[in-house]
């Protein structure tokens, strides 16, 4: 009688556990999407999240079966699996499970990786370059000319300089420098080219679904396409130090007038 | 059958564990010495690149420590045949020989930094460092399992038994460690 | 002096006859207990040391819990108990950095790999293949002497100048490198560094001395395909530890010139830390981070595969039936320890790697799903058609079960490049290793020592407050790395002191309220386990030889086992699971029971 009563609270567990899992689950945790490719990335997620969700619950309920029939057992099931069924069923059912599963990431995602690191910067992409630094990004407009302007890290000071530009450099002479604010024109990509001054920070941007070391030694760079307009967050997402967790930034996707006004502004 | 004769010479369960407790440490350090030349590989693609003059006593220690290394087959062979002095005649020039290689290493060493060639001179100096230091290090413990190779060499006069099996353990970690060598040094003075 | 061991050709049997060793050791207090070469004595030392450790990590656990459950709040006691990382009551960020890195790098490498990989590996392995001792004993008391130094290296880091290292387990240069970066940086770096050299020579000797026993001092009629799945996992485990640690002795080599003798192995040219330029030139921190991972991914299935191993073997003493698939869970064993050599990328995806690279590395990683569902699948439908027992192993192999699938389908979303970038360096990537790490590992730790414990000491835990540790750990630990997922989805990065300065965070403070005190109660009751050990080690009562009614060889001696464990080697005449047939004893046969008395399966 105990068995049975422990056999069922056990089985009620894992069983309990699958439901409230699966419920809590399905709520929309996604931040608000803001960008092209953000849309291929979602759906790789939501594809993940009902095929493993699916293989979690029956996972867990076969579980919670097995343990609530084995406990009532007095003599255990008569029929042994054969070699041959031991071998089919675990590898039909792992290879199906994993078809599933991994045949859906690869024909969701393969798409959205090509598009989103073999995309070339179209025409009127706006370029910027953000420099991370313990602890705020540098943001930089190349200005008029379109061309950034020569840096050197030699001349770096902190304070005057935080960038280490070049002062005789004439394309430097119109560069738009900030700090912790990005602001772009809604309808055009957007091309960051990212920089580290000190250690590894992470550039992410939760609603564009962006995320890309800021590597120092490297220039990695970040094509993406502003589908909403609006404020949004920037993040660091790489351990950066002591005030790693309040490395924040501010995106903000404006009109093409505000955007010009803005621009005007920061000179 | 003679089953005495044959139980001298075929090794026990002792040196087949010891055996293969020695490939398996051969393997892990194939890995260290692997993962410094992948390191090296990378490194040797960076803009800042410089290759430094090594000193030419380093073509001297290579001869050493392959003529110490033939020593050891000479000892074996020696062995195989019953003449156990020549035997540990041959072990002690091996181990001498090894000793006067890392003498010899510690002599190209001082030489590069009399140079003015230091650890972080140029990532070349670097790894050339790095990397026959970790080599060094490796043959002073090879050079105690010669050192055991040897006593077991002496006493083997009385007490054959597993005598080739023993013998192989140092035969293969000393060539191994020369084969290395000869891997690191190419490495450091062609690429 | 002990006779070496030999094989002696006998009446047309070859047996094993083993090294000369007494039945009881007579030897002093010291050689006994301290510097013992007895495998069994040995075992149990790495298991006491983990479990001190584990103690060090949970509360450093509960140090980070308290710190993102109630980020508002001030702690006046802790500011008086550690004035070194409280200030007016507040947690330090710096010292939530060193307080994260030190939890990562004791539950893994200083917790789990000790209790579960070398403690319980260097205890079973010898005796479930017959043999009375590891093949290198000295080698054996020579690696747990390395690992305890390097466990006091690590504890020592915390009090020197700039605390313990602050760079994550992960340890990435640049900020691992300059000491400027974060005070952990300093001193406390290197001797994390120092620890893990340290480490990883003791887990070479303990590897190599593994490999080499089940290689060579199985008892006769022994085929490797008869041996325990726990013998096959600790073997495949130690396999894959030779060939992975290196590289990160290589890394560790090399990052301790570039913090102490001015090289640029890892440090680029043009790094300005605290205004100033660092004269480094050329180095790439990527190299670091390959070098790292292609340790740090074999490493996981390090500590998995034994968890795994065990859970299929304690398995069937409760469902007195065969494991589902021994053959195939072997091969999968096999695979994955293989696969585990070239994932090492998806831990890169965002990391300025070339995106070829990712496709490789996506596709890669894929592959690795094959073998682990079906061991999986083979694990659920080993309770198929069970009579089932569920005492307290049992609970915990079934909770290994439950974690091993739920923490594996998270893998599914990291492994490939096109989610993880969503996801890397967030909750989610927590939730998931904890899961498997903290999870499958920990329950499996759990449910070993339930297991073994009577063997190991002769005495018999108390199964109603081991059953209520099942109760009270399953539940809260689901429940912590469970929403650490959806934390991730949301988009919470890792290693944050707090996340109060963003607003699109704002909805997780309620979460990880809720996590905090999960973990307070998770902590709480693993009280109920040590509790348990202790009183039971004192005051048990006497367990018999085979409590479980188990069929591997180490069911066949007395608990506890005599010093020489068979003393002459047994004769092996069928696998390990020969459970679900009439026999003398009842429903199972030891893999002793010769041939003739009971029908051999395998």
């Amino acid at each position: 009688m105990q068995k049975k009563v422990e056999g069922s609270l056990v089985a009620l567990l894992f069983a309990g556990t699958a439901f409230i899992g699966a419920w809590w689950g399905a709520h929309a945790w996604l931040p608000s999407l803001a960008s092209r490719h953000g849309a291929g990335i979602d759906a790789m997620l939501r594809y993940l999240l009902l095929t493993t969700g699916a293989l979690f619950v029956t996972g867990y309920v076969v579980l919670a079966y097995f343990i609530w029939k084995g406990s009532r057992r007095d003599a255990i099931g008569k029929r042994f699996a054969s070699r041959r069924t031991e071998r089919l069923l675990s590898a039909g059912l792992g290879l199906t499970m994993a078809a599933v599963a991994e045949g859906g990431v690869l024909a969701i995602g393969m798409p959205v990786w090509s598009e989103y690191f073999d995309a070339a910067p179209t025409g009127d992409a706006i370029e910027i370059e953000v420099t991370a630094q313990q602890f705020m990004w540098n943001v930089r407009y190349p200005g008029q000319d379109g061309v950034f302007g020569r840096t050197d890290p030699a001349l770096v000071d902190d304070t005057t300089n935080p960038l280490g530009l070049d002062r005789n450099d004439p394309h430097g002479k119109d560069d738009v420098i900030g700090l912790n604010d990005i602001t772009v024109p809604f309808g055009r990509a957007v091309h960051v080219r990212l920089h580290s001054k000190d250690v590894i920070h992470s550039f992410f941007l939760p609603n564009f679904r962006v995320k890309q070391d800021a590597v120092p030694g490297m220039t990695p760079e970040v094509i993406f396409f502003p589908t909403q307009t609006g404020h949004f967050e920037l993040a660091c997402a790489e351990l950066c130090g002591l005030a790693h967790y309040r490395m924040r930034g501010t995106f903000n996707v404006v009109s093409q007038k505000e955007f010009e006004e803005w621009l005007r502004q920061q000179k | 059958m003679n089953t005495t004769a044959l139980a001298m010479d075929t090794p026990t369960v002792r040196e087949d564990q010891l055996k293969l407790g020695l490939w398996m440490f051969l393997a892990t350090v194939t890995m260290l010495f692997a993962a410094f030349t992948s390191a090296y590989v990378v490194r040797r693609s960076g803009s800042d690149w410089r290759h430094v003059a090594l000193p030419s006593i380093l073509w001297i220690n290579s001869a050493v420590l392959g003529t110490s290394s033939g020593a050891v087959e000479f000892a074996y062979a020696r062995g195989a045949r019953g003449r156990w002095r020549t035997s540990a005649v041959a072990m002690s020039i091996a181990f001498a020989l090894g000793v006067v290689f890392l003498a010899g290493q510690m002599v190209a060493w001082r030489q590069m930094v009399a140079a003015g060639v230091y650890l972080p001179t140029t990532p070349h100096s670097a790894f050339f460092f790095m990397m026959t230091g970790a080599h060094a290090v490796h043959i002073v413990a090879a050079l105690v399992v010669l050192a055991w190779g040897t006593v077991v060499t002496v006493r083997a006069a009385g007490q054959r038994r597993g005598w080739a099996a023993r013998m192989s353990l140092c035969r293969t970690f000393w060539h191994y460690l020369g084969v290395v060598w000869v891997f690191l040094f190419a490495l450091v003075s062609l690429y | 002096m002990a006779t070496p061991a030999e094989v002696v050709q006998a009446n047309g049997v070859q047996t094993f006859r083993p090294a000369g060793v007494p039945t009881h050791d007579t030897r002093g207090f010291v050689r006994r207990f301290v510097f013992s070469t007895d495998h069994k004595v040995i075992g149990i030392q790495y298991i006491v040391t983990g479990l001190l450790m584990a103690i060090v990590g949970a509360a450093l656990a509960s140090l980070i819990r308290l710190q993102l459950g109630f980020p508002d709040q001030q702690w006046p006691l802790l500011s008086k108990l550690l004035p070194a990382g409280y200030q007016g009551g507040v947690m330090l960020p710096e010292f939530y950095l060193a307080v994260v890195t030190m939890h990562g790098t004791i539950m893994v490498f200083f917790f789990i790999s000790y209790v579960l990989v070398s403690g319980f590996g260097n205890y079973l392995v010898p005796l479930q293949v017959g043999a009375n001792d590891m093949a290198f004993p000295f080698l054996n008391m020579l690696s747990y002497w390395i690992a305890f130094l390097s466990a006091a290296v690590l504890i020592f880091s915390f009090f020197v100048t700039g605390g313990a290292a602050a760079a994550g387990w992960t340890a990435y240069p640049p900020l691992s490198a300059l000491a400027a970066a974060v005070p952990g940086s300093q001193m406390g770096q290197t001797l994390w560094l120092l620890s893990m050299a340290l480490f990883i020579a003791s887990f070479t000797m303990s590897g190599l001395n593994i490999v080499a026993t089940v290689l060579s001092v199985r008892a006769p009629g022994l085929s490797m395909m008869r041996l325990p799945l726990t013998v096959w996992s600790y073997f495949v485990s130690s396999i894959l530890g030779l060939l992975a640690f290196p590289p990160l002795t290589a890394a560790a080599v090399m990052l301790l010139l570039d913090r102490h003798f001015g090289t640029s192995f890892f440090l680029p040219s043009g790094l300005i830390v605290g205004n100033k330029l660092v004269p480094s030139t050329g180095g790439s921190p990527l190299l670091w981070q390959h070098l790292f991972w292609f340790l740090g991914h074999p490493e996981v299935y390090v500590l998995q595969l034994p968890a795994l191993g065990i859970a299929c073997d304690i398995l069937p003493a409760f469902t007195r039936k065969p494991v589902f698939g021994y053959r195939t869970s072997v091969y999968c064993l096999m695979a994955v320890g293989c696969l585990s050599m070239i994932v090492w990328g998806h831990h890169m995806f965002v990391s300025g790697m070339s995106p070829f690279s990712g496709e490789y590395f996506s596709l890669a990683t894929m592959t690795i799903t094959v073998p682990m569902t079906i061991f999986g699948v083979n694990m659920l439908a080993s309770l198929w058609g069970a009579k089932l027992d569920l005492k307290a192993p049992m609970l915990f192999v079934c909770g290994v079960i439950a974690l091993f699938g739920s923490g594996g389908l998270g893998g599914l979303f990291l492994g490939n490049a096109t989610a993880d970038m969503q996801l890397h360096d967030t909750y989610f990537v927590v939730g998931h290793f904890h899961m498997m790490i903290g999870g499958v590992t920990l329950l499996a730790t759990f449910a070993a020592i339930y297991f073994w414990f009577p063997k190991m000491f002769g005495r018999t835990m108390n199964e109603t407050l081991a059953k209520a540790h099942f109760w009270l750990t399953f539940g809260p630990f689901f429940t912590i790395f469970f929403m650490q997922h959806f934390l991730g989805l949301q988009g919470a990065p890792r290693r944050y002191y707090a996340f109060t300065a963003y607003d699109y965070l704002r909805n997780t403070r309620g979460q990880n309220l809720v996590i905090s005190l999960c973990a307070f109660v998770l902590v709480s009751s693993q009280f109920l386990f040590l509790i348990n050990f202790v009183w039971s080690l004192v005051q048990g009562r006497s367990a018999a030889s085979n409590p479980w009614r188990a069929t591997t060889l180490e069911w066949t001696l007395p608990s506890p086992p005599p010093h020489d464990n068979f003393g002459e080697a047994p004769i092996v005449a069928r696998w390990a699971y020969e459970y679900g047939v009439p026999t003398p004893e009842g429903d199972f046969a030891t893999q002793t029971v010769p041939a003739a008395s009971v029908p051999v399966t395998a």
